[in-house]
């Protein structure tokens, strides 16, 4: 117990800041942790609304992160994981009026079916070819969603709006309970991502993307092991797409957009590619700059996004953990060599 | 010694484009021998050897292992019909540890390759084959080290460590000791000739290094031009005037 | 013969399919209708070519994917219309971007500099980033002071909407001029030479691990000099200078800006790769990311100088007459009156949109072939697609090339970008659906595989070309009354799907080699 509590320090402190989170906003600003549970409107709510997003964006980017940075395969078209959980949740909810549980496992459904579609192309194509499948894939999806014949379902280029979340988790109402719900998610698919790649799928994963032939000959059938690497990240990725619908008041189609895709490589081209924490602090560093960027600069934040993206790309490619990660390892280092010196 | 042929080849033929690589080739191979393959640059040695673990389709022919018609199994079947295969140009994972390379691939062949919901450390008999055989290719002190970062002689050791793993009877090994130094070659030749008697295994080498070859092997198969040249015992091949004037006549020296 | 067919099968049997489809498509509709689509197409495939073929000689010799391919399209068309439409700021341009070049035209210098400077170790680290910060902070405080006369993306009355509308109507809007007034013009000057030099100075000791020795000449200095030279002249003649080219007739103007943004586009491609993509062929993931995060740089740039709505560039007159006589009934009469459409089998056809420009894509595509076949370059590039480390063996600059190709590359895109200007308009958007094109016209035509392009370039733009047309006549579906309507999303959409199943079943594309 103690040895558990010494090696997740950081992880645990981590944990209690965001289980605290909105009564120390709260307290900040003057509200009794009671009026926080009480979903009173403020800044505490107000943060509570910008977390809920980081944690929708950190499970996207842990899914991207999975076949991008663990497997290997770059998908052009992750996009279409996440709007595909999206609109139907959406859809289901609004235009079917399926209950809750009903629309997760159609969501699940659904998640399955397109990675195994994606699934199909992948013993004929690799490398960029895939990335250029998987991006007509993704934007016929974005098409089909813009397309005025679909209307009455999507909004067409609107997007879709007035989907109702059942009260218990009304965003609006419910937002404390939101939050619990959001961040225990993340935590569950976090520990599931980390548990997956510590597996001996996830090493064979690890495997394909150092060297997907030695991987074959070792006697490994990669098909399968791509194709569970993508079925785990479509079901995340469509089940951040359910949360997003059921926050947002309206779901645009640019989620399903390749930009959308983009934002997912930013955030762990940020963190650093091919490590889950890297998502996760991809997801928070990537959303508090857009936020403050937005509020003080305004419509050109996108270029100072961009600009962002090309200098980490040039000067920290390995992100914000890999970085850290190859430096705490010299730093341990040279405290080892200095133990040995003195012992 | 006994006079079961373990692996063999019927006409076995592959073209590239117009290019014969390999021509009508029909070896045959002992069970439990050290079997060597040589031959000058650009004989097909290794498009050969290609052939036999599946990376390439023939054009025509068969290959026959124990029996078994294996011509067209896909390249990741290969290992578990009990062959392993080394390559020429160091083919390993490069940034994943020592030890990391070598679980992978003992892993291979268990049943347990979809359990992701259970750490990797959890599967004990894994970790357990991956030290035997880093302990056998005497890589030890450096199990936890990057592949990348190993010297080139302990990369040749970390590719043998690899086929050992799943304990294939079968070991198909494309020139072991390329790049090597000269020095660290008997090293590596012993351990080789020690798997090989130890655990009854069946080599199949392609060597350029003719005091290796002759030294060692119990049966050589010369090819030239894609086709073989000549088969028999070192003895047999090292009196064969044929062989004499294809590597004499200025293509390859006998004493390198 | 027999191995000819044996060879090409798969695409004998995709132009056969092909061909069936475009008869079929033929027999229902009216034969102008026909020509005029088929015209259409074409010129849509035209300038998607010289998307694709900049796209994939970049992609084939230096195997970097430029995302931002599209965007720098469209920047080309921007600048085509700055050109165009704004001559006067054009020109007001020409002196600081020569200034601020010149401090990089002394790049053999900066070397032969460093090794006469002898400074402590963490003196040596700080001295390139002081340099910058200090290059930085004179350029911050020179050019926002710099007098560029202007349009107004805020005020409505001076936007590039309202300066294209009036041009289009044969007018050009009165523009002020811009004087110095805030700062004194040589301290401008000067200022910006020296922050160039400062700037360029600093850049170049990032990368000197190489201590050689040089020796200076004159040559060394001659590209800084004609630069210099270059800012004087358009400094001093400013005013006569924009006056000519406002008094010139809008053929010339257009011709101007065609060969600006074409120069400007390879001039921008080089720097690009010399820049940014460099430092990254080690990584190559990267420099995807790369691209792709200057295509939204890209966007963003544009949005900010030229605004967000989208506009209309005039056509030249040469393409743009009306009156009595027009539309021409043929070639020889459209000759002498210029008019703007032609009939052609009783349809009117616009004759920019959709003669001119397939004239120019079959230019290029003779042209760019007539360099890879016949010249030195040419065989470098072709060489280097089939094996680029047997050209760097034989001892090849291969950076000078791909530099060059990249600035080629890139160029191709910018001419595209102005071309496609006077039939597209101008929108912030052209960039990115004309790029999708482009991937998909390469995909299909095998990725590196510069006839490939072009074949896939002209079955994409008939494709799309042909369902639009059926969006506005319909087609009756055969043995129903059905008359089956395929509406606008439809055109990327089909596409995109021929692309998907063309690559599942030909993962190399049509014409790509078959490994």
């Amino acid at each position: 117990m103690k040895k558990f509590l010494s090696s997740n320090r950081a992880s645990l402190i981590t944990l209690l800041a965001l289980i605290l989170l909105p009564f120390i906003v709260g307290l900040m600003d003057g509200e009794s942790p009671m009026a926080v549970l009480a979903n009173e409107s403020g800044n505490a709510k107000f943060a509570q609304g910008l977390a809920i997003e980081i944690f929708i964006l950190a499970l996207y980017a842990l899914s991207f992160d999975l076949i991008f940075g663990i497997t290997g395969m770059l998908s052009f078209g992750h996009s279409m994981f996440f709007g595909v959980g999206a609109y139907l949740t959406g859809i289901s909810l609004k235009t079917l009026g399926l209950s809750l549980p009903a629309t997760l496992g159609l969501v699940f459904i659904a998640a399955i079916v397109q990675a195994i579609l994606f699934g199909l192309v992948l013993p004929r194509v690799k490398g960029i070819t895939f990335a250029l499948v998987t991006l007509g894939m993704g934007s016929v999806f974005h098409i089909v969603v813009m397309s005025s014949e679909l209307g009455p379902y999507t909004g067409a280029d609107v997007g879709l709006q007035g989907v109702i979340a059942p009260a218990f988790i009304s965003p609006a109402n419910e937002r404390i309970r939101f939050y619990f719900i959001a961040l225990t998610i993340l935590i569950l698919v976090y520990l599931l991502y980390k548990r997956f790649v510590d597996s001996p799928t996830g090493r064979v994963c690890i495997a394909i993307r150092e060297n997907e032939g030695r991987a074959r000959m070792l006697g490994y059938n990669t098909f399968y092991f791509k194709l569970a690497a993508l079925t785990l990240s479509s079901l995340t990725a469509a089940l951040a797409g359910f949360m997003h619908t059921l926050y947002q008041p309206i779901v645009s189609p640019n989620v399903a957009s390749m930009g959308f895709t983009v934002t997912a490589l930013l955030i762990i081209l940020i963190g650093g590619v091919g490590t889950l924490n890297g998502a996760l602090v991809g997801a928070v560093v990537y959303r508090l700059l857009d936020f403050g960027l937005r509020r003080y600069i305004g419509e050109s934040a996108s270029f100072i996004s961009g600009a962002v993206y090309v200098l980490f790309v040039l000067f920290i490619p390995f992100g914000i953990v890999g970085t850290w990660r190859a430096k705490s390892f010299q730093i341990n280092q040279g405290w080892q060599r200095l133990r040995k010196l003195f012992g | 010694m006994t006079t079961e042929f373990i692996l063999e080849t019927q006409n076995i033929r592959k073209q590239f484009g117009g290019l014969v690589a390999v021509d009508n080739v029909s070896i045959k191979v002992r069970k439990n021998s050290l079997h060597a393959i040589i031959g000058p640059n650009g004989a097909g040695k290794t498009t050969f050897f290609n052939l036999l673990s599946g990376n390439l389709e023939p054009t025509s022919g068969k290959v026959i292992y124990k029996g078994q018609d294996i011509t067209h199994q896909p390249v990741h079947r290969t290992i578990h019909f009990g062959i392993g295969r080394s390559f020429q140009i160091t083919n390993i994972f490069p940034n994943l540890t020592v030890f990391e390379n070598i679980r992978l691939a003992s892993q291979a062949l268990g049943s347990d390759n979809f359990k992701f919901w259970q750490a990797s450390s959890r599967f004990k008999k894994y970790e357990e084959r991956t030290w035997n055989v880093i302990e056998r290719v005497g890589l030890k002190e450096r199990a936890q080290t990057f592949a990348r970062t190993l010297p080139h002689g302990d990369q040749r050791k970390l590719e043998l460590g690899m086929i050992l793993a799943p304990d294939p009877e079968v070991l198909l090994l494309d020139e072991p000791t390329a790049g090597m130094a000269s020095e660290q070659v008997p090293e590596l030749i012993a351990l080789i000739q020690g798997i090989q008697k130890e655990g009854n295994k069946t080599v199949m080498l392609v060597e350029h290094n003719m005091n290796v070859v002759m030294s060692v092997s119990d049966a050589i198969t010369v090819m030239h031009q894609g086709m073989v040249l000549a088969e028999g015992t070192p003895a047999e091949i090292a009196a064969n005037k044929e062989v004499q004037t294809a590597y004499l006549g200025g293509l390859y020296e006998l004493n390198v | 013969m027999n191995t000819f067919l044996r060879k090409n099968t798969v695409l004998l049997i995709t132009l056969a399919v092909i061909t069936a489809l475009f008869i079929a498509a033929a027999q229902g509709m009216e034969k102008k209708d026909f020509v005029i689509t088929l015209l259409r197409g074409l010129a849509v495939g035209s300038i998607t070519f010289l998307v694709a073929s900049g796209f994939s000689l970049i992609f084939g010799l230096l195997d970097v994917l430029n995302l931002a391919h599209g965007t720098l399209f469209m920047i080309g068309a921007y600048i085509g219309w700055t050109v165009f439409v704004r001559p006067d700021t054009f020109v007001d341009l020409l002196t600081p971007l020569a200034l601020i070049l010149s401090g990089f035209a002394l790049a053999d210098v900066y070397p032969f500099l460093a090794t006469r400077i002898r400074l402590g170790l963490s003196m040596k680290r700080i001295l390139p980033w002081a340099l910058i910060l200090v290059s930085v902070l004179i350029f911050s405080f020179i050019l926002p002071r710099y007098p560029i006369s202007i349009w107004d993306v805020e005020n409505y009355g001076q936007s590039p909407v309202t300066y294209s509308f009036m041009a289009d109507s044969g007018t050009r809007l009165p523009a002020p001029v811009a004087v110095f007034t805030e700062i004194a013009a040589p301290l401008a000057l000067i200022g910006l030479v020296l922050a160039s030099m400062i700037g360029a100075f600093g850049l170049s000791l990032f990368n000197s691990e190489t201590q050689q020795q040089f020796k200076l000449t004159w040559k060394n200095f001659a590209a800084f000099a004609i630069l210099l030279i270059v800012a004087l002249l358009t400094f001093i003649f400013n005013e006569s200078l924009t006056a000519v080219l406002t008094g010139l007739s809008s053929n010339w103007l257009f011709l101007i800006a065609v060969v600006v943004a074409t120069l400007s586009g390879a001039g921008l491609g080089a720097l690009i790769e010399s820049t940014l993509i460099r430092p990254l062929y080690i990584r190559p993931i990267y420099q995807l990311m790369l691209t792709l995060g200057m295509s939204a740089i890209g966007i963003e740039i544009v949005r900010s100088v030229w605004g967000r709505p989208e506009f209309v560039m005039p056509k030249p007159a040469f393409f743009n007459g009306t009156g009595g006589v027009c539309p021409a009934t043929n070639f020889a009469d459209w000759w002498a009156n210029n008019c703007s459409t032609i009939l052609l089998l009783d349809g009117r056809v616009r004759v920019y949109n959709e003669i001119f420009i397939p004239i120019i894509g079959v230019i290029v595509l003779i042209s760019i072939w007539m360099l890879l076949q016949r010249t030195r370059l040419g065989m470098v590039i072709r060489a280097g697609v089939q094996d680029r480390e047997m050209v760097e063996a034989l001892g090849i600059n291969v950076r000078r090339v791909f530099t060059m190709v990249f600035g080629l590359g890139v160029g191709l895109a910018a001419l595209g970008g102005i071309l496609a200007a006077p039939s597209m308009g101008l929108s912030n958007a052209m960039g990115e659906s004309l790029f999708l094109n482009a991937l998909i016209a390469l995909a299909i035509g095998g990725l590196t595989n510069y006839p490939g392009a072009a074949l896939g370039s002209v079955l994409v733009g008939l494709i799309q070309q042909f369902i639009i047309k059926y969006g506005q006549i319909g087609i009756a579906i055969p043995f129903t009354d059905i008359i089956f309507k395929p509406t606008p999303p439809l055109v990327p959409a089909s596409t995109v799907l021929l692309m998907v199943i063309i690559l599942l079943i030909l993962p190399n594309g049509l014409l790509g080699k078959k490994e």
